[in-house]
């Protein structure tokens, strides 16, 4: 699903690297955690996988396409397929839940009885479909993070990438918010999640990929 | 297809309805940029109506050595009169002469008494079609009859028609800079009032960004929200020139226009009004525009 090749990446020209050399292959339905210390180029990865970001060096393929020559034309289309979560929810203040969470559907032009659907089946999936008008700012941060991920699945991904998710989250919120990836990924969706959260990965074990100065150190499944 | 321009236009008024200070100030921008290029090109117009009315007195007088015989005169009447230049030609004898002369005089017209109406030249008085009235125009038309030695002497206000085009000049440079640097002034303000709207919704052009909005998704709201800003912005403009002009130019520049023998003052015509709609239409627009190329990256 996801492959990467020579991958190198700085932000300044003189500046040591955010990425050096990574090579990865991530097939279709994994689940894995990328893990490392601040600055190991955790979110320099993912960004690079959603195309905020582009390569100085190396190929990335994500299910076939090589994105790295991929056109600013073709990254939205890129981007309906893949659902992203951060670690400050970026969710739109000024909408309910429900509008929040139609926006990715109401950008790809659905029909509006599929969004209403889709909408809320996404929310009562994440539990908060008896708030569908509340607005992000009603709610604490673990239902908002809860809304973002109902955001990012209402698409149905074939890629969900999430950048400490769980950052700002006391540990029970934190567990149930890893049951929804979990979830995500049984139905089918590869899951890239950054953390620094071991105690998670001590949970739900699954494959680890460790970045350290931009360079892979560890790729292990417990 | 029209689920699409109904979703993008309820988008529009939706931001218009979540920012409504930042709305009125580009509107009120827009207004006031308008308003003062307007007033300004009003008086320009009206200065020009005033010019072109001077220019209808532009014209040649050929003075003649002796009165000439009525086939003669006909002849060099249609001589004259062929030539591109030339609006009309009139003859203007010795006793026509004398009487003007003695009416321009007035209370000391009887200074003439004793005089014989010979003494004053006949004359052609010739005036030119209104794309023809310059110094240009005149100074050709006299070089062509120079070469005719029964005209003995010529006059079309040479000083006063180089000073009069010197104005003209002055007008069209003047108002054209005054003109561009208005509207340039104004594209400055409205797209940084716009930049700033944009600039309180950076958050939601980053989350539709990472959705997978389209560039073209992202931007077609902006821009239409720039246009309507703009088009009410000029209607507010047209509103408060039509005040400024009722209030200032009216009184001002009719008594100028009166003392000079001019005629009305006038406002915009219909189709100068469409214009001063499209302007600001098209000053919101690139306004956006600017604004989106600095925002909206995907």
């Amino acid at each position: 699903m996801i492959q990467l090749y020579n991958v190198c990446k700085s932000y300044q020209k003189d500046s040591s690297s955010a990425l050096h050399n990574l090579n990865l292959k991530i097939p279709k339905g994994d689940f894995v955690y990328i893990t490392g210390p601040s600055g190991a180029g955790k979110s320099t990865l993912l960004k690079l996988l959603y195309c905020a970001e582009k390569p100085n060096r190396g190929q990335i393929l994500v299910n076939g396409q090589n994105i790295t020559r991929m056109g600013s034309r073709h990254i939205p289309y890129l981007r309906r397929r893949t659902g992203i979560v951060f670690q400050d929810f970026k969710l739109l203040e000024n909408r309910t839940l429900f509008e929040n969470v139609a926006f990715p559907l109401e950008i790809q032009g659905k029909k509006r009885y599929e969004i209403s659907n889709k909408v809320y089946q996404a929310l009562k999936h994440v539990g908060l479909h008896g708030k569908l008008h509340k607005y992000p700012l009603q709610l604490s941060g673990g239902e908002q993070q809860r809304v973002a991920i109902a955001r990012a699945l209402v698409i149905d991904p074939l890629i969900l990438l999430a950048d400490e998710p769980t950052g700002n989250l006391d540990i029970d919120v934190t567990l149930d918010i890893f049951d929804l990836f979990k979830g995500a990924n049984a139905r089918g969706t590869t899951v890239l999640l950054a953390t620094h959260n071991r105690e998670m990965i001590r949970r739900f074990p699954r494959r680890v990929i460790a970045l350290d100065q931009g360079q892979l150190v560890e790729d292990f499944t417990p | 297809m029209l689920d699409q321009t109904v979703y993008l236009w309820r988008r529009v008024f939706r931001n218009i309805r979540q920012s409504p200070v930042l709305c009125s100030a580009a509107i009120g921008t827009v207004a006031v940029a308008l308003t003062i290029l307007t007033f300004f090109a009003l008086i320009v117009v009206n200065v020009q109506l005033l010019a072109s009315h001077w220019s209808e007195d532009i014209q040649v007088v050929a003075y003649l050595d002796n009165a000439p015989q009525p086939t003669r005169l006909k002849e060099w009447r249609m001589l004259i009169e062929d030539m591109p230049e030339v609006d009309r030609v009139s003859y203007v004898d010795s006793e026509e002469a004398m009487r003007r002369f003695s009416t321009r005089l007035g209370p000391d017209s009887d200074l003439l008494e004793g005089f014989d109406a010979e003494i004053l030249p006949a004359s052609l008085e010739i005036s030119f079609k209104a794309e023809h009235r310059s110094r240009k125009a005149a100074e050709a038309v006299v070089a062509r009859l120079k070469q005719n030695p029964d005209f003995s002497e010529f006059s079309y206000g040479q000083d006063w028609l180089e000073r009069f085009e010197s104005f003209l000049d002055m007008l069209r440079i003047g108002g054209g800079v005054l003109g561009a640097f208005l509207l340039f002034a104004a594209l400055f303000i409205v797209g940084n009032t716009i930049k700033l709207t944009l600039y309180a919704r950076r958050d939601e052009l980053e989350i539709m960004s990472l959705v997978g909005a389209t560039s073209l998704f992202i931007k077609t709201p902006f821009l239409l929200e720039g246009a309507l800003h703009g088009a009410m912005g000029a209607l507010i403009a047209l509103g408060g020139s039509f005040a400024l002009f009722q209030i200032f130019l009216q009184r001002g520049l009719a008594s100028l226009l009166l003392v000079s023998g001019g005629g009305k003052v006038v406002f915009l015509a219909w189709d100068q009004q469409l214009l001063l709609i499209a302007t600001g239409i098209i000053l919101g627009l690139i306004g956006s525009l600017l604004s989106l190329r600095k925002f909206v990256r995907i």
